[in-house]
């Protein structure tokens, strides 16, 4: 993976510097209150319902074994000993101190690490596939394009001010891992007709109060030319976008009054200037950062592979956790491995500091130091040769990450909700713990197959219900915490916002309700048929039936 | 109010405009050479007159609007050689981004230390996109 310089390394160095001495004089009296909350946010971080909030920048995803023990050890000296995992492949801290945010980040910075526009009306932390380099479908490796968009994006003195945060997701390969059509940018690598490796950009999606599937606003953009592309959107953004109600100012906003059409005009009027110019990147200047991500030293296929089949004969668990936790290889031999952060015990994305030791020693140990985080809230080991599952997964058990879940009912996105953030407004761990207590029958779950159920506890969508199969919005009603649920959503190549069942659910009903969907699905489905399938077959006609025929317990 | 321009502070200066550039533009664009613009004001417009005004205050009614940022950095590349000064909710955390992206001239808020602003410029030394400054990423070099 990349690693710094010496100029990435002054470039944190310095940002730490500079932002001890803005808590400095926040504390001394010298930056009002509002001016500090813009400040700190640049810097990841939120003054929450209980504690600030420090969310750590993970770049696309990616770390390296002794980055996530030195997040442990950050959660065991500033914190109560665990991290959450976000949707945007970031780590939160959530009871630091304001005043030892500067030795946190000092601590962040000696791994090559820091929360820099992590917040703010700033570029976020670019996305990507979690399986970005390994996927046998892959056309091309989106880390290095994601790469040079943290360096162009990082402290972009222009857009520090922009209307509302800003969020980019990469993908390169036909599956779409990265929910690129529900970003405010989203680029697609891929092969045009030609066979030249080029973008197609997709502006304007977005979750949140106002959902949206992004527009294609470029077919094919030179890989060269991304960056002054990217520039030339930003600006225009930057110059129009609203600026009188925060709820209409993201770019969506901006690009459905204009229209796609016209808006791709006043980007490509902008573009005309800057193309050719200081941001078109040289194929050195590619390559020096494609150099990065030549992949490890892998053994050869005949070394790495192995006949599991006695063990599977031997641990049937072992059996169920390949088929369901792991992934094809782009290299022969090997596996990429999904580690579920959604054990019954801890909240979706937990990890405590033993989890985080113990994963950096695994990575250490079968995936050549590396790990990754998901927009799903898990970790992958990207590069596991077949010959060491086996101990893998019993080392997994050790640390309680062996569920063998993934893309399961159980392995849902869940934003922390009321428990700790200031913007919700109802509870969502207590629908994680109660979905975990219904549905702990874990063949029940394999029989359910492929299902994404995204909770949020707002309507700000941190939990993307609107893209989920099953999606949970808690809301406050006359003074209690109600459900709604929407059903269809879809944050993949085939992206769909789900849309909405019917009248509110009390919490208590949450899990009978989502167990009627269910009932739904198993008594109509066709041979083979997914959940999504079902839904975009049947429509809601009997889900409405079941759920609201004979609820009575319905909110109003 | 003290003013930091090139970098110093300066003593010795034209007074901060309070003609609004539409207001110049509908008078007929002759009675003065600096003017006061912000966000709202036609970009287009501005460009098509800059080279007949020496000085162009850009005004941010409150901080978070950074659309004077995208302003400036286009009035340079377009060759505007004229003062470009920050004015309204300017504090020393953002002189720096200002200056990258074009601004010369900081009309400092009043609760601004200047020597503690002066302090402020170049905070970061590492640049990874090219601005209105001439600095840039390495391979620009």
């Amino acid at each position: 993976m990349y690693a710094y310089n010496q100029y990435d390394q002054a470039l944190v160095d310095q940002r730490v510097d500079q932002y001890r001495d803005q808590t400095r004089r926040y504390l001394a009296g010298e930056i009002p209150e509002d001016e500090f909350r813009i400040l700190r946010l640049m810097n990841g971080l939120y003054i929450q319902r209980l504690a600030p909030m420090l969310r750590v920048a993970i770049p696309y995803g990616l770390m390296k074994s002794q980055q996530l023990r030195a997040m442990a050890e950050i959660s065991r000296v500033y914190d109560k000993g665990y991290g959450h995992f976000t949707t945007r492949q970031n780590m939160q801290f959530n009871w630091p101190t304001l005043e030892s945010v500067p030795d946190i980040l000092a601590d962040l910075a000696k791994v090559q690490m820091h929360a820099i526009q992590t917040s703010g009306a700033c570029i976020r932390n670019t996305t990507t596939d979690p399986f970005a380099g390994v996927s046998a479908d892959e056309i091309e490796d989106t880390r290095p394009w994601c790469e040079l968009i943290r360096q162009w994006s990082s402290l972009h003195p222009e857009f520090t001010y922009l209307p509302r945060k800003f969020k980019i997701a990469v993908s390169g390969s036909a599956s779409d891992r990265a929910a690129s059509q529900v970003h405010d940018v989203g680029l697609h690598l891929y092969r045009n007709d030609a066979g030249e490796v080029g973008f197609e950009v997709i502006v304007g999606g977005g979750l949140g109060r106002t959902p949206v599937i992004g527009k294609t606003v470029k077919k094919f953009l030179q890989p060269q030319e991304l960056l002054s592309y990217l520039e030339a959107v930003l600006r225009v953004y930057n110059l129009n976008g609203r600026r009188d109600n925060k709820y209409k100012a993201r770019i969506k906003i901006l690009v459905n009054a204009v229209g796609v059409d016209t808006f791709g005009e006043m980007v490509e009027a902008e573009w005309e200037q800057l193309k050719g110019g200081d941001l078109r990147l040289p194929w050195s200047e590619i390559d020096r950062v494609k150099g990065f991500f030549t992949g490890p030293d892998y053994l050869a296929a005949e070394h790495a592979e192995h006949d599991l089949s006695r063990a599977f004969a031997e641990y049937p668990q072992f059996a169920t956790w390949y088929r369901q936790n792991t992934r094809d290889h782009k290299q022969g031999g090997y596996r990429i491995v999904v580690v579920a952060l959604k054990n019954q015990l801890q909240a979706p994305g937990d990890v405590s500091h033993q989890q985080m030791d113990g994963m950096a020693a695994l990575a250490d140990e079968f995936s050549f130091g590396e790990l990754r985080s998901t927009h799903d809230q898990n970790l992958v080991l990207a590069d596991v040769a077949q010959r060491d599952l086996l101990a893998l997964w019993l080392k997994l058990q050790d640390i309680d990450l062996a569920r063998a879940n993934v893309g399961t009912l159980t392995d849902m996105i869940n934003c922390p909700g009321l428990d700790f953030c200031s913007l919700a407004n109802a509870e969502t761990l207590v629908l994680s713990r109660q979905i975990n207590e219904t549905f702990d029958d874990i063949d029940y779950q394999y029989d359910i197959g492929d299902i994404q159920l995204k909770i949020s506890g707002c309507i700000n969508a941190c939990g993307h219900h609107h893209v989920g199969h099953i999606g949970v919005l808690g809301v406050e009603k006359g003074g209690k915490q109600v459900y709604q649920f929407t059903l269809g959503g879809s944050a993949s190549e085939d992206a769909s916002l789900g849309k909405t069942l019917g009248r509110s659910i009390e919490q208590d009903q949450v899990v009978v309700v989502i167990g009627q969907i269910l009932d739904v699905y198993v008594e109509l489905r066709e041979t083979d048929e997914t959940f999504l399938q079902l839904v975009r077959r049947v429509g809601f006609a009997p889900f409405k039936e079941r759920v609201y025929g004979t609820h009575q317990r319905s909110a109003a | 109010m003290a003013l930091i321009k090139d970098q110093q502070l300066s003593l010795d200066h034209a007074t901060t405009p309070e003609l609004r550039f539409a207001d110049w533009l509908s008078d007929g664009q002759n009675n003065a050479d600096a003017v006061l613009a912000n966000g709202d004001d036609d970009l287009a417009s501005l460009l098509t007159h800059a080279n007949k005004l020496s000085m162009i205050a850009l005004e941010f009614d409150t901080f978070a609007d950074g659309r004077g940022f995208s302003m400036a950095r286009i009035l340079r590349r377009a060759g505007y050689q004229g003062e470009i000064r920050a004015v309204g909710d300017v504090a020393m955390d953002r002189i720096d981004f200002m200056q990258r992206v074009g601004f010369n001239a900081f009309e400092l808020r009043d609760d601004q230390e200047v020597t503690e602003a002066l302090s402020k410029f170049g905070e970061v030394t590492v640049h990874f996109q090219p601005s209105a400054d001439g600095k840039g990423p390495a391979y620009m070099a």
